[in-house]
């Protein structure tokens, strides 16, 4: 862990404020495990659960008749399953932008947010993973998609995009998984250190990995956790990437547009940033944090939402102008008439009935964040939790609309169809709200979801050479890395 | 006939093996129990009903010596005749080889030769016989769908009586001495009283056996009904043609010029098999300068023919009469001395003022112009909805025009003293007084018979004993006393002669499944005959006349070696043929067709705020008799593309006059009678004028049939069974959901159904591929396969001679097992079809457009964008180009689908193989006797499974294996796809590409070919051939 001091002369000021102990920033976050759960908790977790458990009836239906009780039809083959599955996946890049990339760039400010941001990358990650397993017609064969020798001779097909997904999402969830898991480890030690009980003692113990804080123990750590940020850096582009591949490889009109991979990406951190902020300003309150995650911090991350969907909005923008520039009359036909509803183009005048999922998707991701320029907005909580909501409904119509209005007209007329979703579709959506809320919700009860030791070393007190710091005239000048503990 | 008894298990005797000692030591009832337990419902009692089955022994010791002799080798089932046991087993039967025999079946008084392929005794699959001269090798849609009819879960398994008010099952033995009470009552009375109703037969078996029953009860009275019947072209010919009831068979291979007056001579009408293919041989053009005919249509529905007219004209059913007469009246301008007096009758009668209103002139005096210019290469056709004044004129049209003998001829004069249906019927339903005993052998008149006769009040009447022989229990059964199955057409022997005078006999392939009799044998049982066996009474039948011609062959000096007693009955079994047709040469009778026109004064102006409303056959379930055939049900509709519902269809004009909504209920009367149906617009319908199909909202059909669509009969009445005027039409508020497997109707601009007139063409002769970007700037992504070692499998569609008359899709759906979905998954868009035939609208006016269609099935694209994307190679590429499918690998990720530019990959949402229920409840209890229908070389693929066209791979690798083992190369022509087999228009053609010579090479090397949607760089193996239209350059200049 380094250690920047802030510019004064700046304006900058530290992330907790000032005065801050390191104890009380391990009782504020280590209480909320010891302590009994709030009623807050337990209302939500109770609603989570009946989400959980409508997906279990939703998929058992599934499995028992087929996903011909999803909406799914020809030519929409896929529809929400992949739309979620997007979504889902797309969301996870935020905790892997947070506690990596930003990590590398030293920014001090994700300390707060990365134990929440990493935990909601892995939930995601794994309801993500669930779609693409229940949405094929013969789940039970899904082993067919990994290189499993077998007495078969059956190898799968590396030229398919889905292929890639495969190693690709499996990639980064393991790497979610390790590196979420390395960041808990000292703190699961201060939680069994604090621990009362003996099974606390034992299970916090048993993860903790007898974690004692020594020098040597520090030093491998922040090797390590170097490391892995290094590996997980491209798996941010990479995973997005491919996942947009799926898409870009294909012939099909919308699908097939090489600004897919830096499009998904853009698109993938906005979303999930707004789910963190989602996430983190609930937390924030249920549990009394605003001393931890402060308006900094939430500031800071309104303006990436900001950047992002600029990107964003220039790609919607980028793949219209394609679309016209091209000529392409199957390419224009689904993004002027499908998306953009033109009924000039169509002989009977009709308009693509889908238009409004266009709408909104432009709505939500381009025009709604802009209200971010204002520092005003940038600090309310309230404004920041709307607007974070609906990006994150903008987000799942961006890929509603990439997957479901390039389909469903494509190149033939006769062909095309319409999709509406059924019970099904919504239920196993709803579910994996539940799947995700459950898990997040036993995760902020049960472990640390706040990175204690990450959050110390920012303080101002972290310095060990605090007042020489103070004494010296030149700023900046002790500024060197130095171990927070 | 051999009854098969339950399986037994060790018949008492002691086990000789056993696989527990407790199996050992049981006794066999207990075993029988255990096996039941294990296999529910027995090892093969699913298979058909338990009573009527054959002990597996009997199958491999049965055989029949007449059908060794024909190569009737392979029944399982087999006919009940001269069965000896093997003492080998029979030549030519290897299990897994199918085997292939000639029969016909019946088309009102047509009859079509087909062919029909057997697994192990069960038939399959029902192809054209190309010796047939109706069939010339292709089918219509019904043939391919009979097949289905006789696995029909819901037939009638056994005779059944009335108890109260519904029937209970009763026995053959029952049935049979109820029989001998009734014959021994009529016997004393000499049938008084007696009335035997049957549909239309074009069997000489059943006209002797009708004969023979009269001589017995010499008082009795037989009625002919069907509900859908040749009568006015009969009537037509009666009048025109003196007193001859023969109906004219059109050459349209001869034709340069053809006018339909309302004939859908392509879809609907008799004949349409053969007529398709020759019309077909004039269109699929070679090179800009082959000789090419034009087709004018006028017509009220838009038809299949319409869609293949150079000038369709829309017109009410009235007008097209008065088209008729205003035609010869310019057509004896033109110096058609043969009309000339017909048309002074005319003008008399100032017809020409009367039709002026309204009626398209112009067009008239270009279509007479061509006409005239083209005598004795023309036709003129008139519909079977046209009243026989109108036949009876396009009779004497086609004499003066010189057509007789050239491009109209006629066959035997067969029935002549048949009354109509209607007329029949309504007989009938005159004397009901008298009528003591009625017998209905087939048919289904409480569902059909006109409205006005209430045939079901006449069964109800006290103190009337009714039969009903069918082969369903139906309306009809529901309200009889007495009832015993009928056999199916491919159960029983009969005979059959087509309206050219061609006899074939129609042979068994299977014995009857529950033991239904035929109609023959029914009426000789009647007629109290020696024998009742079908085999016989047709071999009775046309015994003299074998002996006739054996002895004139016998005389042509042939030995009799080659022709001794059997040699032409089993040619005749062989071939499908027994004789070969006769000619008729019949002469008209002008005032006779002056008196009919006469009759008709005034042409009527329809009434404001009423419509007229003509009845026509449903393309699939026809008059009803397929309603419960899962396959006609799902079938789409040449035009609207519409499934498992029929609707008012009306035009886009009218729809708006009449200010509804698509699919809204309307109510239609006339008098007392009315009905409600949903409205279906179609643009191209005449306005004011309504088309309803028949066949629908049966309420007796069967599982599947019953109550969908909606029964029109209630509005079918006597004086108007073809059309009627002055239908009132009240909207009701709410609407239904029809449902269509196509819902955008327009190319909006896009190269796919590639069209061009001649003139186009012949401008620019490869104008086709100048349209559609062929991608050679496109480089692939990685190596190419070489292909130009083996064989190349290619398929070209000629769009030209493709009338999308839709009998290659059931045909694709009988070879492969191809399930059907149901209307609710239809509406999600997920029906299974692996070829489908797409229908788009041309032109700029929108009331009249013009139609293209486009059959689409898998291209097999030599750099196919599902192969790509498959994660775990489910699809690949064959070395010969096929784009396979390996259904046991498939996860069913639908990338594939997603990534086929052309969507035709289909996927198994869910268990289609199971049982349909139109509510979405579970999938399961699939019929057994379905499974029988199956082809045994064709996967039957499980829920969650990604399928498509595969080129008939089976058909492929079946004829390979033999090629291979005479060491040689596969012939061109010697592989079949389903789909070509079937297309009465031979618009479809299948080979190897590498192969310079094949008819396959040479047709996509040819002007007008087109690869569909090319650009994208799939490289498809299959080419199209664009259409080319006809028009005439008088016309268009006037812009019409």
């Amino acid at each position: 862990m380094s250690y920047d001091a802030p510019i004064k002369e700046l304006g900058e000021t530290y992330l907790l404020p000032e005065g801050t102990t390191a104890h009380q920033v391990t009782e504020t976050i280590a209480r909320v495990t010891e302590n009994k759960a709030p009623r807050g908790w337990w209302l939500l977790f109770l609603m989570s659960l009946t989400g959980l458990g409508a997906m279990g009836g939703a998929l058992t239906y599934l499995f028992v008749q087929g996903v011909g009780v999803w909406g799914n039809n020809a030519p929409v083959y896929w529809a929400w399953d992949i739309t979620n599955f997007v979504w889902w996946i797309g969301i996870g890049h935020a905790g892997t932008l947070i506690s990596a990339i930003l990590f590398l760039f030293r920014q001090k400010w994700r300390t707060s947010i990365n134990r929440f941001a990493e935990a909601m990358t892995v939930f995601a990650v794994l309801c993500a993973a669930l779609f693409p397993a229940i949405h094929t017609g013969r789940p039970w064969f899904d082993y067919y998609l990994f290189p499993l020798p077998n007495q078969m001779d059956m190898w799968p097909n590396f030229k398919s995009p889905l292929m890639w997904d495969v190693f690709a999402v499996n990639t980064y969830l393991l790497i979610s998984v390790i590196f979420w898991y390395m960041g808990l480890i000292p703190d699961f030690a201060t939680l069994r250190d604090r621990s009362k009980s003996l099974f606390r003692k034992r299970a916090y113990g048993f993860f903790a990995l007898g974690w004692r804080g020594a020098h040597r123990h520090w030093q491998h750590y922040e090797r390590a956790y170097l490391i892995l940020a290094g590996i997980s850096t491209p798996l941010v582009l990479s995973v997005h990437s491919v996942v947009s591949f799926d898409f870009a490889t294909s012939v099909v009109p919308g699908w097939h547009t090489t600004i897919f991979p830096p499009y998904f990406v853009a698109g993938a951190v906005f979303s999930g940033f707004a789910l963190v902020t989602t996430l983190m300003l609930i937390c924030r309150s249920v549990f009394k944090m605003q001393n931890v995650v402060t308006v900094k911090h939430l500031d800071l991350m309104n303006k990436f939402m900001l950047g992002t969907a600029l990107l964003v909005g220039y790609a919607y923008a980028m793949e219209l102008f394609i679309a016209w520039y091209s000529s392409n009359p199957y390419e224009q036909w689904v993004f002027l008439h499908n998306r953009l509803g033109w009924g000039i183009l169509d002989s009977d005048g009709n308009w693509g009935p889908l238009w409004w999922a266009y709408y909104t998707m432009v709505f939500c991701n381009v025009v709604v964040p802009q209200i971010f320029w204002f520092k005003r907005a940038r600090t309310s909580v309230p404004i920041m939790f709307i607007a974070s909501i609906l990006i994150n409904i903008g987000m799942w119509f961006e890929r509603f609309v990439i997957i479901v209005t390039s389909t469903y007209q494509d190149f033939l007329p006769s062909a095309w169809g319409m999709f509406h979703p059924t019970l099904i579709d919504i239920l196993t959506y709803l579910g994996t709200f539940g799947l995700f809320f459950t898990l997040f919700l036993l995760f902020v009860r049960w472990l640390p979801m706040i990175a204690i030791a990450e959050v110390k070393g920012t303080l101002q007190g972290a310095h060990p050479d605090l007042h020489a710091v103070e004494a010296l005239d030149e700023p900046g000048a002790a500024t060197a890395p130095v171990p927070a503990e | 006939m051999t009854r098969r008894k339950q399986y037994e298990l060790n018949q008492g005797k002691g086990p000789s093996m056993w696989r527990s000692l407790e199996d050992k030591n049981t006794d066999p009832e207990s075993l029988k129990k255990l096996a039941e337990e294990e296999q529910p419902g027995g090892f093969v009692r699913d298979l058909v009903a338990p009573a009527s089955l054959v002990t597996r022994r009997s199958l491999l010791k049965g055989s029949s010596i007449a059908a060794l002799a024909a190569g009737l080798q392979g029944c399982l089932r087999r006919p009940e005749d001269i069965i000896y046991p093997y003492s080998k087993s029979p030549e030519n039967l290897i299990p897994g080889i199918a085997n292939h025999f000639a029969t016909v079946t019946a088309r009102g008084r047509d009859a079509l030769g087909v062919v029909v392929t057997s697994h192990n005794g069960r038939p399959t699959k029902v192809e054209g016989n190309t010796l047939s001269r109706a069939s010339l090798g292709a089918t219509d849609v019904r043939a391919q769908a009979y097949v289905w009819d006789l696995y029909d879960p819901d037939r009638s398994k056994s005779p059944a009586r009335r108890q109260g008010n519904a029937l209970a099952d009763a026995t053959e033995e029952e049935f049979g001495s109820f029989l001998q009470e009734l014959l021994k009552t009529h016997g004393a009375d000499k049938g008084a009283g007696l009335r035997i109703l049957a549909p239309i037969s074009n069997s000489p078996s059943f006209r002797a056996m009708r004969a023979k029953v009269l001589t017995k009860f010499p008082k009795a009275r037989f009625h002919t009904y069907s509900a859908v019947n040749d009568d006015n072209a009969r009537e037509g010919a009666r009048i025109a043609l003196d007193g001859a009831a023969t109906v004219p068979i059109y050459d349209h291979f001869k034709s340069a010029v053809t006018l339909s007056l309302g004939s859908d001579f392509l879809g609907n009408e008799q004949g349409a098999v053969a007529a398709a293919r020759r019309f077909a041989a004039t269109r699929a053009l070679s090179s800009p300068d082959a000789p090419v005919n034009r087709l004018y249509v006028a017509e009220s529905n838009f038809t299949v023919t319409g869609s293949m007219a150079d000038h369709r004209m829309r017109s009410s059913q009235t007008d097209i009469e008065w088209y008729a007469r205003m035609l010869v009246i310019a057509l004896a301008a033109r110096g058609l001395d043969d009309l000339k007096p017909i048309a002074a009758a005319l003008v008399k009668n100032k017809d020409e003022g009367a039709a002026a209103a309204g009626l398209d002139t112009k067009w008239l005096e270009a279509v007479a112009t061509d006409l005239a210019n083209h005598r004795g290469q023309s036709i003129v056709l008139a519909g079977a909805a046209q009243p026989p004044r109108v036949h009876a004129l396009v009779n004497a049209i086609n004499a003066a025009l010189g057509n007789f003998g050239r491009t109209t001829s006629f066959g035997p004069d067969t029935d002549r003293d048949d009354p109509a249906s209607a007329k029949s019927i309504a007989d009938l339903a005159k004397d009901a007084e008298k009528v003591s005993s009625l017998i209905i052998i087939g048919g289904n008149p409480v569902y059909d018979a006109p409205a006005d006769v209430k045939f079901a009040d006449l069964l109800a009447r006290d103190g009337l004993t009714s039969v009903h022989l069918s082969t369903h229990r139906n309306e009809t059964t529901e309200l009889c006393a007495w009832h015993a199955p009928l056999a199916h057409e491919l159960e029983a022997w009969g005979d059959q002669v087509a309206l050219d005078g061609a006899v074939s006999i129609q042979q068994p392939l299977i014995a009857p499944l529950y033991g239904g009799r035929s109609e023959i044998e029914f009426l000789a049982a009647l007629a109290g005959e020696e024998t009742t066996r079908g085999h016989e009474i047709v071999r009775e039948a046309h015994g003299a006349r074998i002996q006739k011609d054996t002895k004139a062959l016998l005389g042509m000096g042939l030995s009799t070696k080659e022709l001794n007693g059997d040699a032409l009955w089993r040619r005749g079994l062989h071939t499908g043929i027994l004789f070969t047709p006769q000619a008729g040469k019949p002469s008209v009778v002008t005032d006779a067709v002056i008196n009919a026109l006469l009759k008709n004064k005034v042409r009527e102006e329809p009434r404001a705020g009423t419509v007229e409303v003509s009845f026509e056959p449903d393309p699939a379930l026809w008059d009803g008799q397929h309603a419960n055939n899962l396959w006609a049900l799902e079938l789409p509709r040449p035009m609207t593309k519409l499934v498992w519902d029929n609707a008012a269809i009306m035009s886009p004009a009218t729809r708006d006059a009449f200010g509804l909504k698509n699919g809204q209920m309307v109510r239609l009367s006339k008098g007392d009678a009315r009905i409600e149906v949903p409205v279906w617009p179609i643009p191209g319908h005449a306005d004011n004028c309504i088309t309803l199909t028949l066949g629908w909202g049966r309420t007796a059909a069967g599982r599947y049939g019953n109550g969908k669509g909606f029964d029109v009969n209630p509005l079918r009445m006597l004086d108007g069974m073809d059309f009627t005027g002055d239908v009132k039409l009240e909207p009701l508020t709410e609407t239904y959901k029809l449902v269509q497997t196509q819902t955008h109707d327009r190319m909006e601009g896009r190269p796919i159904a590639i069209d061009a007139t001649l003139d186009e063409y012949k401008k620019e002769p490869d104008f086709a591929s100048y349209r559609s970007v062929d991608p050679v700037s496109t480089p692939p992504l990685w190596k190419q396969q070489d292909y130009s070692d083996g064989y190349k499998w290619g398929m070209t569609i000629d769009l030209a001679s493709c009338t999308g008359c839709n009998a290659c899709v059931v045909a694709c759906q009988a070879e492969n097992t191809i399930p059907v979905v149901g209307k609710i998954e239809v509406e999600r868009g997920r029906e299974m079809h692996w070829l489908r035939i797409d229908r788009y609208f041309v032109g700029e006016d929108e009331g009249d457009p013009q139609v293209a269609v486009q059959p689409v099935t898998c291209q097999q694209c030599e750099e196919a964008p599902c192969e790509n994307v498959c994660p775990v190679n489910a699809t690949v590429h064959s070395p010969e180009g096929l784009n396979d499918m390996s259904y046991n690998r498939c996860v069913g990720t639908r990338y594939c689908a997603n990534n086929c530019p052309y969507k035709v990959r289909r996927f198994n949402y869910l268990d289609y193989h199971g049982h349909l229920d139109d509510k979405f409840a579970w999938y399961g209890d699939f019929p057994e006797s379905r499974k029988l229908q199956f082809n045994p070389n064709v996967t039957v693929r499980m829920r969650g499974v990604m399928e498509k066209c595969t080129y008939c791979v089976q058909r492929i690798q079946e004829v390979k294996i033999v090629a291979n083992r005479e060491d040689r190369k596969v012939r061109d022509g010697e592989i079949k796809t389903a789909c070509q087999q079937a297309c009465p228009s031979a618009a479809i053609t299948f080979g190897d590409l590498n192969d310079p010579n094949s008819r396959v090479a040479k047709l996509s090397g040819i002007d007008r070919q087109y690869k569909l949607l090319a650009e994208i760089g799939t490289r498809p193996r299959t080419t199209y051939l664009a259409r080319i239209r006809n028009p005439n350059p008088e016309l268009r200049k006037k812009g019409s």
